[in-house]
């Protein structure tokens, strides 16, 4: 993935269209004040300076699905994982809830389930139905999680799951090429989805433009979401 | 046998796991143990429908994926050329609308009511002088199904209009009724209008003078069309966006965030974005430079900027020349010489002079101004920021004016007049003599008249002038007749006018409220009969595109899944009411349900086989039908391109150019003045008209006199409070999120960051204060603080509302900014309650000569919750 701080306004369509489509409930504003709100995909901003000469600086953070994922090794009981694909995914029903991969992780990518899934009455009615199981079986996808397990962005695996199946086109090179929610929905243009080790891809391109850097690259975690700077 | 401790240990682990395993996997958790299969799976068949979002009114096409009868996402239109497939977060919320559980569910009635219906009592109902509402008393409108609860409610509805309609007491008439609408979409604004005229009444009543009506009418008086301007965003290489929040609240959203990113990187040359506001908002800090300006003197800092311009030879000579009308000195007809427009701003808004009225540094508005005529093309614009205080009109117009000096007007690159599809005109109204005698009687709200005459409407006045009460000119308005009855549509007054207590009590003294709202809002709330629409997921209604392309589009709106609840679509409902009152009201409205009148009014695309549907030409479509189908089935039809440099559209001013001296400004007040001299001598002479025209103008508290009169001028703002009593300016702004005051009970919407603020979320409205500021007045960091400004009570109590504060660098330290959208006491169990609405404590203030509300004249004062 790749977002462009230039083009991107700050509207959080993303971060909505997220939760949507991922069936993330919304915590409430209890819970949101005891910081347990989840956002696969979550706004960060920082002001500098004071009046009149500030500068605020603003950004979502997806999961990055690293290369090199400080979450998978920590998890006891496999139940994160990096598939072949390189996507860095949860089996809901295998997790503990230890919570040590959130420890592990130096993006505050994944969250928690610190109550159930409360349906208020009507609402169940637009949750997605989409179902996805991993090779063994195991629900990976955008089903509704139970209290006590961990989750995070998938990168909207549905979707690219369903490609799969249908041959569709994946990335944003393409006019009607699968892609994530964010992407579909940044009103700026400014998110681009797809293969990065594909030298045709969008992404590819992008990827090594001169305004391209990543977060916390000093870590070696060696993220697959690249930002072009703004300006 | 013995029980060891490590029996017991496994005993209470066992226990404990079985435990712990059968609470996660009951319920919900069933779908996530391991199956068979791999892979994506959906249990259900999936569709797509076509339809347009509501949350703003820009109109952007969506397509809801709807898999077994029920919406499970929405995603925009890729076709539709105003969002291109995209949405902002307010689009993607809507199924939170569609399913939200604290819709109203059936017509329901206030008991009193029905009981006086049933009696045949309704006209003593109706001319009782105070109705005491308590809020949310209904009972469900009777019926054993649902269709005869319709029945019964349409009936009653019908009645209560007949009686008002026919009754024959002295100054008794349909005109009593006031019909206050919203947000009307595609031909819903005119439908309501012909409710009107064929039932007899002068009084619909829009709410755009609580929105940026500063605009429309700075463009009607200088290029002579009353809308607002679209703009050529992608071409632009310049912009000067003056109060507009040009990436959050300003309209149309996903069309702007497109532009935005275009101008950033979508062309060789990275476009300049400078954004002039009170705080730094988001789309200040996403500009290349924010120009901090005192609240109320954007149109100062506008005349400076063209100062010089005018100055230094740098506008557009060709275009001044040959496509403006006032510029330099002129004679008219009358052989009168008149100064130019040039003259007047060489004269009085040196940069000194403007740099002391707005704060902004001289050299700052040296530079801007070179750099605005240099790099072309450019847009100068402005929306609500500059148009919600007292001088707004004249402000929006000093704003306008400098793209006239830059020559952008009309061009590629430029703001553009938008057109509209060529739909098919249908029969005119019938009206019998109650209809006519009623349309004839003077309007409510005393729009266009020499009070407010730019106003088409003066919704924020209603209250006053059913209370008798004077309008912040102090002038005691009173209508020859009193309301009888208020009907709302996809309007709250309520919650949405400013000092919005006026309200509480107003309403009490109109007999019969009702309205057509899916949700229990504060109107609503103390209403007699409700009459709930479907969301507009649920229903027929076409939406034309708010003014931006240029070129015309329009899309449909259908059902994208069966009504969940017992409503029904507003228009049907005007139809079916119509056909109950019968005689020429019904004949005015000879269509089965709202949508065979749509098909009416689009059979003109079809025969003038214009534009194209998706990218299919209409003129491909040999029959109606066909046209139709494709219509609703790809859901949006245009007509590109935009035809730049058509200047008899771009000026239908009299002069057929830009008017630097609007001669329609000119021509309504000298009209308003014969006609109040003519009360004395017909014909007046000259004399007595000139001493009219100084009355009117005293009244509208205008300063300026003579030629500059009819010019873009500085009018100093008037504020509300004197600065020792109350030392800080209140400026109330928008959010991104903000879906006028519709989404405070969408979860989605309230659990959202603040991008400027990272502790402050929607779930709660907050006060921005400068830390210095609120250092002095020892207020700590996410304290709560009373914010009091000058309205009282009739009791003589203060108005004032407790907020948190948080401290904010990018708000100027004589301001507090609060953001609106929350502090309903209806509306819903996440929206009733939370927040705080900024109209409570804002004071009643207008721009006089447009009618409009201004919202951020109010001063206010600050002090902690413990202290005062």
């Amino acid at each position: 993935m790749v977002i462009d701080l230039d083009k991107c306004t700050a509207c959080q369509a993303c971060i909505v269209a997220c939760r949507i489509e991922n069936n993330v409930p919304a915590a409430g504003a209890e819970e949101t004040e005891k910081g347990r709100a989840i956002f696969w995909n979550q706004f960060f901003s920082e002001l500098r300076g004071s009046f009149p000469d500030v500068n605020l600086r603003m950004f979502p953070r997806p999961c990055m699905h690293c290369e090199d994922p400080p979450c998978v090794p920590v998890c006891p009981v496999e139940a994160t994982y990096k598939d072949e694909e390189g996507r860095v995914l949860v089996r809901y029903d295998k997790c503990i809830g230890c919570r040590y991969c959130m420890v592990a992780c130096p993006y505050g990518a994944r969250y928690f389930n610190w109550f159930p899934t409360r349906d208020i009455e009507g609402q169940v009615n637009d949750r997605n139905p989409d179902v996805v199981r991993d090779s063994q079986g195991w629900a990976v996808g955008p089903s509704p999680r139970p209290m006590g397990v961990v989750e995070k962005c998938t990168l909207c695996i549905q979707r690219l799951e369903l490609a799969k199946e249908e041959g569709a086109l994946v990335g944003s090179e393409h006019p009607d090429g699968v892609v994530s929610a964010c992407a579909e929905t940044c009103p700026a243009f400014a998110i681009s989805f797809g293969d990065l080790e594909d030298p045709a891809s969008e992404v590819h391109r992008l990827s090594l433009d001169k305004r391209a850097f990543r977060l916390l690259e000093e870590l070696g975690t060696k993220p697959q979401v690249y930002y072009l700077t703004e300006g | 046998m013995k029980v060891t401790r490590r029996d017991a240990i496994k005993l209470g682990v066992a226990a404990g796991v079985a435990g712990y395993a059968a609470y996660r996997f009951a319920g919900l958790d069933s779908l996530l143990r391991p199956a068979e299969t791999s892979g994506y799976s959906l249990g259900g068949t999936e569709s797509r429908v076509a339809s347009v979002c509501l949350q703003c009114p820009a109109g952007c096409g969506i397509l809801v994926r709807v898999v077994d009868g029920r919406a499970v996402k929405i995603e925009g239109n890729p076709k539709h050329p105003i969002n291109l497939g995209r949405l902002c977060p307010k689009g993607q919320i809507g199924l939170q609308i569609l399913y939200d559980p604290d819709r109203i569910k059936e017509p329901y009635v206030r008991e009193e009511l029905w009981q006086a219906f049933g009696s045949g009592s309704l006209a003593a109902y109706l001319a009782a002088p105070l109705r005491d509402r308590t809020p949310e008393s209904f009972i469900p409108v009777p019926g054993a199904t649902a269709d005869e609860r319709w029945d019964n409610a349409l009936g009653l509805a019908a009645e209560v209009l007949r009686t008002i309609r026919e009754s024959t007491g002295p100054g008794e008439g349909p005109h009593q009724v006031l019909f206050l609408s919203g947000r009307n979409r595609g031909q819903m604004g005119g439908f309501i209008d012909r409710f009107c005229a064929a039932y007899g009444t002068p009084n619909h009543i829009g709410h755009s003078s609580i929105c940026a009506d500063g605009s429309p009418m700075a463009h009607w008086a200088t290029q002579g069309w009353k809308a607002y301007s679209g703009y050529d965003w992608d071409n632009t290489n310049y912009v000067l966006c003056f109060g507009g929040a040009f990436i959050e609240a300003w309209r149309p959203t996903t069309r702007l965030l497109r532009a935005h990113g275009t101008i950033r990187r979508g062309r060789p040359i990275r476009g300049k974005i400078v954004q002039v506001d009170v705080r730094y908002s988001v789309s200040a800090a996403k500009a290349d430079e924010w120009i901090p300006v005192k609240p109320g003197t954007d149109g100062a800092l506008a005349l400076g900027i063209a100062h010089v311009i005018i100055r230094d030879g740098l506008y557009d000579a060709t275009y001044v020349q040959d496509r403006t009308f006032g510029f330099d000195g002129w004679t008219d007809a009358g052989g009168v010489p008149h100064e130019g427009w040039k003259d007047v701003v060489l004269r009085e808004y040196s940069p000194a002079t403007t740099s002391v009225i707005t704060g902004v540094p001289a050299e700052t508005i040296e530079r801007v101004a070179r750099e605005f005529a240099t790099v072309r093309p450019a847009i100068a614009a402005g929306e609500r920021g500059s148009s919600m205080q007292t001088n707004g009109v004249y402000s929006r117009m000093a704003i306008h004016a400098l793209n006239a000096l830059v020559g952008s007007l009309g061009r590629a690159g430029g703001p553009i007049r938008q057109r509209d599809p060529p739909l098919a005109s249908v029969p005119a109204v019938v009206k019998d003599a109650i209809a006519t005698s009623g349309g004839a009687q003077p309007p409510f709200d005393f729009r266009g008249t020499k009070y407010y005459p730019l106003a088409a409407k003066v919704y924020q006045g209603v209250p006053d002038f059913i209370l008798g009460r004077p309008d912040p000119a102090g002038r005691t308005l009173q209508p020859p007749y009193p309301a009888k009855a208020m009907l709302c549509y996809y309007t709250n007054p309520l919650f949405s006018t400013p000092d919005s207590a006026r309200w509480d009590e107003a309403i009490r003294q109109i007999p019969f409220v009702m309205t057509f709202s899916p949700f229990m809002d504060e109107t609503t709330a103390l209403s007699d009969l409700i009459l709930p629409d479907s969301t507009y997921l649920e229903r027929w209604q076409d939406d034309v595109i708010y003014p931006s392309l240029g070129y015309p589009v329009a899309a449909i709106r259908q059902p994208v899944v069966s009504p969940v609840y017992n409503t029904r679509n507003a228009g049907d409902v005007f139809v079916e009411l119509a056909r109950r009152l019968g005689g020429t009201v019904a004949d005015s409205f000879p269509w089965a349900d709202f949508r065979e009148y749509m098909q009416a009014r689009y059979l003109g695309i079809h025969t003038t086989a214009a534009g194209r549907v998706g990218e299919t030409p209409v003129s491909s479509f040999s029959t109606f039908e066909e046209f139709w189908d494709a219509f609703t089935r790809i859901g949006v039809w245009s007509s590109p391109p935009y035809a730049f440099e058509d200047w008899a559209y771009t000026f239908p001013s009299p002069s057929g150019r830009f008017e630097f001296y609007s001669q329609l400004l000119h021509e309504k007040l000298e009209h308003l003045a014969e006609e109040e001299a003519k009360l004395i001598q017909d014909p007046p002479p000259p004399q007595l008209v000139e001493q009219k025209l100084e009355e009117i103008l005293v009244g509208l508290r205008i300063t300026a006199r003579g030629d500059m009169v009819f010019m873009p001028h500085f009018e100093a703002p008037r504020y509300v409070g004197d600065a020792s009593d109350y030392p800080l300016h209140l400026i109330t702004y928008k959010l991104m999120v903000h879906a006028e005051g519709r989404g405070a009970n969408v979860p989605l919407l309230r659990e959202m960051t603040t991008p400027h603020l990272r502790r402050a979320m929607n779930w709660n409205t907050w006060a921005e204060i400068h830390p210095e500021t609120a250092r002095q007045l020892r207020v700590a960091d996410g304290s709560r603080v009373w914010i009091e400004s000058p309205p009282r009570d009739p009791q003589g109590t203060p108005r004032r509302v407790l907020v948190p504060a948080v401290l904010y660098e990018g708000v100027r330290p004589d301001t507090v900014a609060i953001p609106f959208e929350l502090g309903h006491t209806a509306y819903g169990r996440l929206a009733k309650g939370a927040g705080t609405n900024p109209n409570l404590i804002l004071a009643n203030e207008y721009d006089l000569l447009g009618g409009l509300a201004a919202f951020s004249p109010t001063r206010v004062r600050v002090y902690p919750e413990g202290g005062g």
